[in-house]
C-alpha cells in the first residue's frame, strides 16, 4: 500500500516551509541579537548533520547484512569526542583568530597560506564527496519512490495525454541545490556564521531523531513485543544468522569490511568531512560549547541507533530476506499499514538527506570559491560588479556539488550498498588527516610534504577505490581482475599484489601509506619556508609558550592611509553595505575617526582586520594576495611596508625579522666591550637588515656634555660639521631625549612645518626615526636615529618597538661599559698609589741611611772626657741632629739641633746644617759667632721652607775644663754637678734661627769638674707625654740625670730611652729623640 | 566519605592526560583482540554478548565523557575570561 503521490509531495513541502519558518526565525533573533541557536544543545544538534540517510536508511540494511558492525560507524566518533578538548578546542581557537572559513583554508593557512594545498583540498573534497551525495540522493528517491509508490520514474499528471517521464533524482537534486542556495548563500562572507543554515539543521536533527526512534518504537513494540522478543524469534527462526550478524566476521578473505577500517573512517570522517569541520570549528559560537557537546553528541548518537538493531531483525522476520533491507524504515510501516509513521519515516530520511547536502554543499562551495575561483580572480582589478559575480559564483558551485553527485548517483548508485557508498567519501577525507594532524602536532610538517602526501594519497584513493566503483557499475569486471594492460600487479582491488583484503580496507591502507610517507619524507627532507615557520609559531607553538608582550609608547607624526580606503577594498569583496557595517562595527571602542586617516600606531590591527575580514570571504592565502595587489594598484604610500614586514601582517606574534635581528643584536653586544664597536655594527646590522640608507647613534657623556655622533653608518656620510644636514633634526632628537619616546616621521613630506627637514629631504630621504637611549628611570643617554630613503611608512609600530628595544639594550650596555671603565680606572689609580707609597718608602728608607750616616759614626775620643751621643728619629727621618768636631787634641766643638718637623725637608736643611758647619771646621770661631754666621746663611733657605731650626753649640777645652756655649732657642742642657749633688741649667740668650735675618747670640761660659755630667737634649724626651697626656716634664729629667749619673756616658745614653719608652708605655716614639752626653772623667 | 572520594575522581580527571589515556584506552576496548572476548555467538538473558558489550560500553563511555566535562568548569571559566580580555 502507498501514499497518493500528491499527498506526499504536499506534505514535503509544507516540512519545507516549516524549515524555511525555522531558519527564518532564527535569523530574526539573531538580527535582534538574541540568537537562539548560540547553545551547547544546538552546536550539539548540529554536529549532527553526520547521521544522514546513511543513518536512516544505511544502518539498517548494514544491520541487516553483516550485522552489528554498522555500529563502529558511530563508536569511533564517541571516541573521538574524547579528543575534542585538546584537538577540537584547538583547531577552533586558531580557526577563530584567522578567520578560518573552510577545512581548505586551514590547512593551507598551517603550510604558509598554500593556494596549491587549497586548491587540492578543495579538489579532493569536491571528487570525495560525490559518492556520499549519490547515497543521498538514492536514498531519498528510493524512498519516495516506496512511499509514494511512483517506482517507474514516471509520473501520470491528471489531465495529460500521456504520463510524463519524470527523473525522482533530478528533482531532487534541483530541489537540494536550491535549498544550499537559499541557506548558504544569504551573504557572501562565509566567515559570518549561517544562523539560519544551522537553526534548520538542528531542527532536522531533532526530526530525523524522533522520527527513527518513532518507527523503532513501532517496529519494536507495536509490530513485536519489545526488543526480547524480536532476538528470541529470530534466534529461534534462524540460529545461525542470529548469531552471524551478532558477532564480527574475522575470516580473511570475505567481502565484508573489518571493524578496524571502519572505526579508522568513521574517526576521521568526524573531524574531516568538510561539512563536520564547518558545522564544528566555522559555525561554532562558542568555544565553550565543545565541552557540552562533547557528552551530548555521543548521546545524540546512541540514542537514534537504539532501534537499529530491532528494525533490520524485524524487517528480515517480516519480510522472510534481506532484499530491500536498506529501506525497511519506511517497507515495514508501510507493510503494516500505518501510513503515518511511514510518512513519518520518509520525513526523517528526507531531514537526514537535505541537512547533509545542505551543508557539505555550503562547505565545499565555499572552498571552490576561495581555493580554485579566486586564485584566478584576484588577478584582474576588482570591480564593482565583483559581490555579484562571487556569490553568483558560489551559487553556481552549489549545484556543482550536487550534481556531480547526481552524476555518481546515475552511474554508480545501483551497484552498492549505502553504506559503502559512504564509505567512499569517508577514504577520500582520510586523506586530509596527516597533513591536519602534523599541522596540529607537528613542528617540521612542511607544504611540500603536505601537498605530496595528500596528492600521492588521493590518486592512491581514485585508483584504488573510486575507479573500481565506475568499473563495478559498468559490469565489465576485465580491468579489475587482469589489472590495466594485463598488468597483474596494477589491479586497482589489489594493487602490487595485495589480495584477500576488501575494497576499503585495501584502498584505506595503500593510500595512508603513501599520503603518511610522503608527508613524513618530505617534511623531512625539505625545509620550511619563512611564511610557514611563522604559522607554526600559530598553530603549536602559542600553544605552548606564552610570549611577552612588548609595551611601547609611541608618538604620531604624519598620517597616510585613510579609513575610507580600506572600506573601499574591502567593500569590492564583500559588498559596500557589509564593508561599511563591518568597519563601523571595528571602530567602535576604537579613537579613530571614520573620516580621518588612520593613526600609524592602529594600522597593524587594521591591516589585520582588513586582512581577516576578507579572509572570512575569500579565504586567507587570497586575502594576503587582494591586499598586496589591490595596494600595489592604487599606489598606496603602505605598500613597501609590505615588503619588509611581509610576514608581520597576519601574525599576532613577532615576526622572524624582528627576533632575527634581536638574535645578532645579542650576538653583537655579547661578542665584545668595545662600545664602538658595538654601535657601529649594531648600525651596519639595522641597514641591511631593513633597507635603512642611514643610520647614527649620538650619545652624552653626561647631562652637563652636548650630544656627539658616535657611530654613523650609511649613506650620505661627510664631515660632521655644523652644516650637516642631520642637524636639522635634532629638535626631534632633543624631544626625543627629553620625553623618552621615540619620534618619528613615516613620509616627511606630510612632516608639519614647525620644524622644518628640507636639507634632509634634498639628500632624498622620505622616513627618519630617533630612538631614545636610555634605561628604565634615568636620564637619556643619547639617540639613535635611523633614515631611509626608499621606504615610506617603514616605521610600523612593531619595527619601532624593535628599534626601542635595541636602544634599551645598547643603553644597558653603554651604561655596562662606563661602570667598567670607572672600575678599572680606579683599580689603575689604586695601583699607581700604592706603587708611588712604595717608592716614597724605598727612598725614605735610603734617606734614613744617609741621614744615620751623616750623624757621627762614633764620639771622637780625648783625654778626660767620655762622649756619647744618639739620634732615633720617630719617622724614617728627622730633623734632629747632633755633631762633635775635634778642633784639636784638647779642644772639642759639640752641638745639638732640631729642625722643626720630621719632614724630608726639616732632613733636608739638617742636610744643609751640617754642610755648612763642617766647612766652618778649619776657621775658629766662637759658638755665638758660629750661629750668629749660621742663621745669616740658613735664613733663607729656612723662610721659604718655612722651617726654623733650635741648636745649641757648645765648645769644650779638656785641658782648661772651660765650656763656652750658645743657644739658638734650644732646650736648656743640664748640667749634674757630681759635687753638689744638683743640677745646673745652661742658659744663654739666642733666637731661633731662621726668624731674623740677622741675630746676635750671646755667649756664655762655665768651667766644668770631674764628675759633671751635661746632657744636651731635644723636646723629644721633655714632652714625651704618658698615654693620657700629662709630658715628662723636666723634673723628671732631673732626677733621672742624678740616678744615673755614675754610669759611663753610653750607659746614661741608654737608660734614657728607655725611660722615655717606660714613660709612654710605647716602644715607638712620639717625636725625634736625640741626646748627647758628655761626662767630665779627669 | 562517598562524596569525597568523588571529588577525588573529579580531580583526578581533570588531568590532561587522563583524557589521553581514556582516548588510547577506548581505542584498544573497541579493536581486536579485546573484541575477540565478545566475539561469541553467546546469548544472555536473551541478548547477543556483543550487542551488551558495545551498547554497555557506548553508554558508559558517554558518561566517562560527561563526568569529564563536569570536571572543566572552573577553567573554561577563566580561560575565557583571559580570551576576553
Amino acid at each position: 500500500m502507498t501514499l497518493n503521490i500528491f499527498h506526499v509531495a504536499t506534505i514535503a513541502i509544507a516540512y519545507t516551509g516549516l524549515l524555511f519558518l525555522v531558519a527564518w526565525y532564527a535569523r530574526r533573533r539573531c538580527d535582534q541579537g538574541r540568537s537562539i541557536i548560540n547553545t551547547p544543545l544546538i552546536y550539539s544538534l548540529s554536529i549532527a548533520v553526520y547521521c544522514t540517510s546513511w543513518t536512516f536508511y544505511g544502518s539498517v540494511g548494514k544491520a541487516a547484512t553483516t550485522g552489528i558492525d554498522f555500529v563502529l560507524i558511530y563508536l569511533g566518533p564517541t571516541l573521538v569526542a574524547f579528543s575534542w578538548f585538546f584537538l577540537l578546542r584547538r583547531i577552533i581557537r586558531i580557526s577563530k583568530e584567522s578567520n578560518v572559513s573552510s577545512i581548505a583554508d586551514f590547512i593551507s593557512l598551517r603550510y604558509g597560506k598554500s593556494q596549491l594545498l587549497g586548491s587540492l583540498v578543495t579538489l579532493i573534497a569536491m571528487l570525495g564527496i560525490m559518492p556520499y551525495i549519490a547515497l543521498q540522493i538514492k536514498a531519498v528517491s528510493t524512498s519516495f519512490a516506496l512511499v509514494s509508490g511512483v517506482t517507474a520514474r514516471t509520473i501520470a499528471i491528471p489531465g495529460a495525454e500521456s504520463p510524463v517521464s519524470l527523473p525522482t533524482g533530478l528533482i531532487l537534486a534541483l530541489i537540494l541545490s536550491i535549498f544550499g542556495v537559499i541557506f548558504g548563500t544569504r551573504t557572501l562572507s562565509s566567515t559570518e556564521r549561517h544562523e539560519g543554515l544551522i537553526a534548520a539543521v538542528a531542527f532536522e536533527s531533532v526530526v530525523k531523531l524522533i522520527s527513527l526512534m518513532g518507527v523503532g518504537i513501532f517496529v519494536t513494540y507495536v509490530l513485536f513485543d519489545g526488543f526480547e522478543d524480536i532476538f528470541n524469534r529470530f534466534r529461534l527462526q534462524d540460529p545461525d544468522h542470529f548469531y552471524r550478524l551478532f558477532t564480527l566476521d574475522t575470516s580473511v578473505g570475505t567481502p565484508s569490511i573489518p571493524s578496524a577500517t571502519m572505526l579508522m573512517l568513521s574517526m576521521g570522517a568526524i573531524m574531516l568531512l568538510p561539512r563536520q569541520f564547518h558545522v564544528m570549528v566555522v559555525e561554532n559560537a562558542d568555544i565553550s560549547h565543545v565541552k557540552k557537546a562533547m557528552w551530548m553528541f555521543p548521546t545524540y548518537l546512541f540514542l537514534i541507533n537504539i532501534f537499529i538493531m530491532p528494525i533490520a531483525l524485524g524487517g528480515v522476520l517480516l519480510t522472510g530476506g534481506t532484499q530491500g533491507a536498506d529501506y525497511f524504515v519506511i517497507s515495514l510501516p508501510l507493510a503494516a499499514g500505518n501510513e503515518p509513521v511511514a510518512l513519518l519515516a520518509f520525513l526523517g530520511g528526507l531531514s537526514a538527506a537535505a541537512g547533509m547536502v545542505m551543508v557539505e554543499s555550503v562547505a565545499i562551495s565555499t572552498m571552490l570559491l576561495n581555493h580554485l575561483f579566486m586564485p584566478l580572480i584576484i588577478r584582474v582589478k576588482p570591480k564593482p560588479w565583483f559581490p555579484l559575480l562571487l556569490i553568483n559564483l558560489k551559487r553556481v558551485s552549489i549545484f556543482l556539488v550536487v550534481f556531480l553527485g547526481y552524476f555518481y548517483y546515475r552511474v554508480v548508485g545501483d551497484s552498492f550498498m549505502l553504506v559503502n557508498m559512504g564509505l567512499i567519501s569517508f577514504s577520500a577525507a582520510m586523506q586530509f588527516l596527516p597533513a591536519l594532524l602534523g599541522g596540529v602536532y607537528w613542528r617540521r610538517g612542511n607544504k611540500t610534504g603536505a601537498i605530496f602526501g595528500m596528492f600521492l594519497g588521493f590518486l592512491v584513493w581514485g585508483y584504488t577505490l573510486l575507479f573500481p566503483s565506475f568499473v563495478t557499475a559498468s559490469g565489465d569486471l576485465t580491468l579489475l581482475l587482469k589489472g590495466p594492460w594485463d598488468f597483474p600487479l596494477l589491479r586497482p582491488t589489489a594493487l602490487f599484489g595485495l589480495t584477500g583484503m576488501d575494497m576499503w580496507s585495501h584502498s584505506l591502507f595503500w593510500s595512508m601509506l603513501f599520503n603518511i610517507g610522503g608527508y613524513l619524507v618530505c617534511s623531512l627532507t625539505f625545509s620550511q619556508s619563512e611564511v610557514e615557520k611563522d604559522q607554526v609559531r600559530r598553530f603549536i607553538n602559542r600553544f605552548e609558550i606564552e610570549q611577552l608582550e612588548v609595551h611601547t609608547d609611541i608618538k604620531r607624526l604624519s598620517k597616510p592611509v585613510s579609513v575610507q580606503q580600506f572600506v573601499a577594498l574591502m567593500g569590492k569583496f564583500i559588498g559596500q553595505h557589509e564593508a561599511q557595517k563591518a568597519m563601523t562595527a571595528y571602530l567602535k571602542g576604537r579613537m579613530i575617526d571614520e573620516t580621518e586617516s588612520v593613526p600609524e600606531f592602529e594600522l597593524p590591527t587594521m591591516k589585520r582586520f582588513v586582512e581577516r575580514t576578507l579572509a572570512g570571504s575569500v579565504g586567507a592565502a587570497a586575502a594576503g594576495a587582494i591586499m598586496d595587489s589591490y595596494l600595489s594598484d592604487m599606489g598606496s604610500r603602505m605598500e613597501s611596508v609590505y615588503d619588509i614586514f611581509s610576514t608581520v601582517r597576519a601574525s599576532l606574534s613577532q615576526s622572524r625579522e624582528a627576533l632575527y635581528v634581536r638574535l645578532k643584536a645579542s650576538e653583537i653586544i655579547n661578542r665584545t666591550l668595545d662600545l664602538q664597536t658595538i654601535m657601529d655594527e649594531l648600525l651596519q646590522l639595522l641597514l641591511k637588515e631593513f633597507r635603512l640608507d642611514c643610520a647614527l647613534i649620538q650619545l652624552r657623556k653626561n647631562s652637563d656634555h652636548p650630544l656627539q655622533v658616535q657611530s654613523y653608518q650609511g649613506a650620505n656620510r661627510r664631515p660632521i660639521s655644523p652644516e650637516h644636514w642631520y642637524l636639522e633634526s635634532d629638535a626631534y632628537v632633543r624631544m626625543a631625549m627629553v620625553d623618552q619616546k621615540a619620534h618619528f616621521s613615516n613620509d616627511l613630506s606630510l612632516l608639519n612645518e614647525i620644524i622644518p627637514v628640507e636639507r634632509t629631504r634634498a639628500e632624498g630621504f622620505v622616513s627618519f626615526a630617533h630612538i631614545p637611549i636610555y634605561r628604565e628611570g634615568e636620564e637619556s643617554l643619547g639617540v639613535l636615529s635611523v633614515y631611509s630613503k626608499s621606504i615610506v611608512g617603514l616605521f610600523t609600530e612593531e619595527f619601532i618597538s624593535l628599534l626601542t628595544s635595541l636602544s634599551g639594550q645598547l643603553a644597558q650596555t653603554a651604561r655596562l661599559v662606563s661602570e667598567m671603565e670607572a672600575k678599572e680606572k680606579e683599580r689603575r689609580e689604586k695601583e699607581q698609589a700604592q706603587l708611588t707609597n712604595a717608592r716614597v718608602m724605598r727612598d725614605m728608607e735610603i734617606a734614613e741611611q744617609i741621614q744615620i750616616s751623616l750623624l757621627p759614626a762614633a764620639p771622637p775620643e780625648l783625654f778626660g772626657i767620655d762622649l756619647a751621643g744618639r739620634c732615633a728619629p720617630a719617622a724614617h727621618v728627622g730633623g734632629d741632629y747632633y755633631d762633635f768636631f775635634k778642633r784639636d787634641d784638647h779642644t772639642l766643638d759639640l752641638l745639638i739641633a732640631d729642625v722643626s718637623g720630621h719632614s724630608v725637608g726639616a732632613a733636608l736643611i739638617m742636610a744643609e746644617v751640617r754642610t755648612l758647619l763642617r766647612a766652618k771646621t778649619g776657621r775658629i770661631a766662637s759658638p755665638s759667632a758660629i750661629l750668629g754666621d749660621l742663621n745669616s746663611q740658613l735664613y733663607d733657605d729656612l723662610t721659604r721652607a718655612e722651617l726654623f731650626i733650635t741648636m745649641f753649640y757648645a765648645r769644650y777645652n779638656t785641658a782648661t775644663g772651660r765650656l763656652s756655649y750658645a743657644n739658638a732657642g734650644h732646650n736648656l742642657p743640664i748640667l749634674y754637678r757630681d759635687s753638689e749633688a744638683k743640677c745646673i741649667e745652661l742658659d744663654a740668650d739666642g733666637l731661633v734661627l731662621g726668624v731674623l735675618p740677622s741675630v746676635v747670640f750671646e755667649e756664655k761660659f762655665i768651667s766644668l769638674q770631674s764628675g759633671d755630667t751635661l746632657l744636651l737634649y731635644t723636646d723629644g724626651i721633655s714632652e714625651a707625654a704618658e698615654p693620657d697626656g700629662e709630658l715628662m716634664g723636666l723634673e723628671r729629667i732631673y732626677q733621672h740625670l742624678a740616678a744615673v749619673s755614675e754610669l759611663s756616658s753610653n750607659g746614661i745614653v741608654s737608660s734614657f730611652y728607655e725611660m722615655v719608652q717606660d714613660y709612654t708605655k710605647s716602644s715607638t716614639l712620639q717625636d725625634d729623640v736625640s741626646m748627647v752626653v758628655l761626662k767630665v772623667t779627669t | 566519605m562517598w562524596q569525597q572520594f568523588a571529588q577525588k575522581i573529579l580531580n583526578r580527571l581533570q588531568l590532561r592526560e587522563a583524557w589521553v589515556i581514556f582516548f588510547v584506552l577506548g581505542n584498544v576496548m573497541i579493536n581486536f583482540p579485546f573484541l575477540r572476548i565478545f566475539n561469541q555467538p553467546v546469548s544472555v538473558i536473551g541478548y547477543p554478548v556483543l550487542f551488551i558489550y558495545f551498547m554497555a560500553g557506548w553508554a558508559i563511555s558517554i558518561f566517562v565523557v560527561y563526568l569529564f566535562t563536569l570536571t572543566l568548569d572552573e577553567p573554561e571559566a577563566a580561560e575565557q575570561q583571559e580570551e576576553q580580555a
